[in-house]
């Protein structure tokens, strides 16, 4: 239990609350979201804006069906998406990873429910 | 007075490599492609009084109606081409070729550069571009000799565009379809040129975007005065329009196998353009679904002729800009007859280039995307 930090307890979460906690001298940004928790750095890799307050949202794809008609554009039935409200960089909630280049990652951590509470563990990428 | 390009000048650098010269301008005359023709344009082009040449630029370098003369008040003159005023013949062309140090060529409409920009009466367009290819098949083309042609597509009219993909499908002498930037509205990354890019793709035929539009006083915005203005910007903006279109509107997702590439507008715009628009792109990926990858990794598969090359540039950054395209993506166009055009000696001379990459640029990229 040493490693993890704690939060809050998990029924006192609702969908689209938001704690902050810090880990290891690193905001972290605890979410729950589609009734499930995630935790991310709180600290954009563009220009270390506060993204975990920002947007969350289903991811937006397309698919190009045949040529002269238009792609079609339809959100993910699984996949979320956080997007730092400065300037609009966009995660995947799960990975961390930039939706334009996956070289780019919000370091993301592992959220532990134990006895009722929520806790963060270690950095997961 | 003509210049006297007879004389020869680093003729061994020349001959030292096999040079294929990817933007020729074919300087056609309407009354030679109005053979061609079918009515009722075969008869309006014959009785429309244009002349041999149509808009005579002499005339318009000194009563403007763009911003000034191709010829620079006098200063350029030509002695292997038609260049400003008379109809090209097939003869001088090869004369042109030799006398630049150019052993394959690909000839594209003059003419055609301005009837891109004529949106109103497509019909006009694909009359022309229909009347266009016949002629050069029958009178000009030479694949056997190095003269090989680019079929303008009038893509307003993506039926009539079509129906010239048929027509050459079957030619040898045809190794791409030409698509004007200058003035295609919506631009060319629109859904309504699916067909005609999937029926290239098809037919194994590279699609070359080549620019337009410089010396029209109201180039985006009216009030420029000088050709030194309108040819800098307007060249730039319309290739890339057109290449910021067709990037982020996935054609190179939707037809992969397409293989593109863009002239006339030098290499040092597109490092701007991709660090600009894969900037943009970070912030606003989901415009762009059908991406798979950075915008800018999109415009680097892409191919360019060289021309016109900024050799009087800090070497250090063209090399940079040059490096950051790709030597393997870029191919020796001349541009010949044009007032700024370049001879092969101008990528010979490049200082950071392998011999490798010198041959690659003067010849094999071409050999591969026209398969010559």
């Amino acid at each position: 239990m040493s490693d993890l930090v704690e939060v809050k307890p998990a029924d006192e979460f609702e969908n689209g609350d938001r704690e902050f906690v810090d880990v290891g001298g690193v905001e972290v940004g605890v979410l729950q979201v589609e009734d499930e928790f995630y935790a991310l750095q709180n600290y954009c890799m563009h220009d270390g804006g506060p993204v975990c307050s920002g947007k969350t949202h289903r991811k937006l794809l397309g698919e190009f069906k045949e040529p002269g008609q238009r792609v079609e554009k339809s959100y993910s039935e699984d996949e979320c998406v956080i997007s730092c409200p400065w300037h609009g960089w966009s995660y995947d909630i799960e990975s961390g990873d930039h939706l334009a280049n996956d070289d780019i990652s919000l370091p993301t951590y592992e959220v532990v429910v134990e006895d009722g509470v929520v806790y963060v563990g270690g950095q997961k990428n | 007075m003509s210049q006297a390009d007879t004389e020869s000048r680093r003729q061994e650098d020349l001959d030292a490599y096999h040079v294929i010269d990817c933007d020729c301008h074919y300087m056609e005359s309407f009354n030679d492609v109005a053979e061609y023709m079918e009515e009722p344009w075969k008869t309006k082009f014959e009785g429309s009084n244009f002349d041999e040449k149509g808009a005579k630029q002499n005339l318009s370098s000194f009563f403007p109606f763009s911003t000034g003369d191709r010829q620079a008040h006098g200063k350029i003159t030509r002695e292997h081409s038609s260049y400003p005023d008379d109809p090209e013949t097939p003869e001088r062309i090869r004369e042109g070729m030799e006398s630049i140090g150019v052993d394959e060529t690909l000839l594209i409409s003059h003419l055609i550069l301005a009837g891109a920009g004529t949106i109103a009466d497509d019909t006009r367009q694909s009359a022309f571009a229909k009347a266009y290819v016949e002629y050069m098949s029958e009178e000009v083309l030479d694949p056997d000799d190095g003269i090989h042609g680019l079929a303008p597509i009038p893509y307003y009219d993506v039926d009539a565009s079509m129906e010239i993909l048929d027509r050459i499908e079957d030619r040898d002498e045809y190794v791409g379809a030409c698509f004007v930037t200058a003035g295609a509205t919506p631009p060319l990354g629109n859904r309504k040129y699916d067909p005609i890019y999937e029926r290239c793709e098809d037919m194994d035929l590279a699609a070359v975007f080549h620019t337009g539009g410089a010396g029209l006083d109201e180039y985006v915005r009216g009030g420029y005065q000088e050709m030194l203005e309108t040819h800098t910007l307007g060249f730039l903006e319309s290739n890339m329009s057109q290449i910021v279109s067709l990037v982020v509107q996935g054609v190179p997702e939707k037809f992969p196998d397409l293989d593109i590439s863009f002239m006339e507008s030098g290499v040092t715009y597109l490092p701007g353009l991709m660090t600009r628009l894969d900037e943009e792109y970070l912030k606003r990926p989901e415009e762009a679904p059908l991406l798979e990858k950075k915008p800018g990794e999109y415009i680097t598969d892409f191919y360019y002729g060289t021309q016109p090359l900024e050799i009087s540039a800090d070497p250090a950054y063209l090399e940079k800009c040059i490096d950051m395209v790709g030597a393997d993506q870029l191919m020796f166009a001349s541009d010949y007859p044009h007032w700024d055009y370049d001879r092969p000696t101008t990528v010979m001379d490049l200082p950071f280039l392998s011999e490798e990459e010198v041959e690659m640029v003067l010849s094999k990229n071409a050999q591969e995307v026209f398969g010559l």
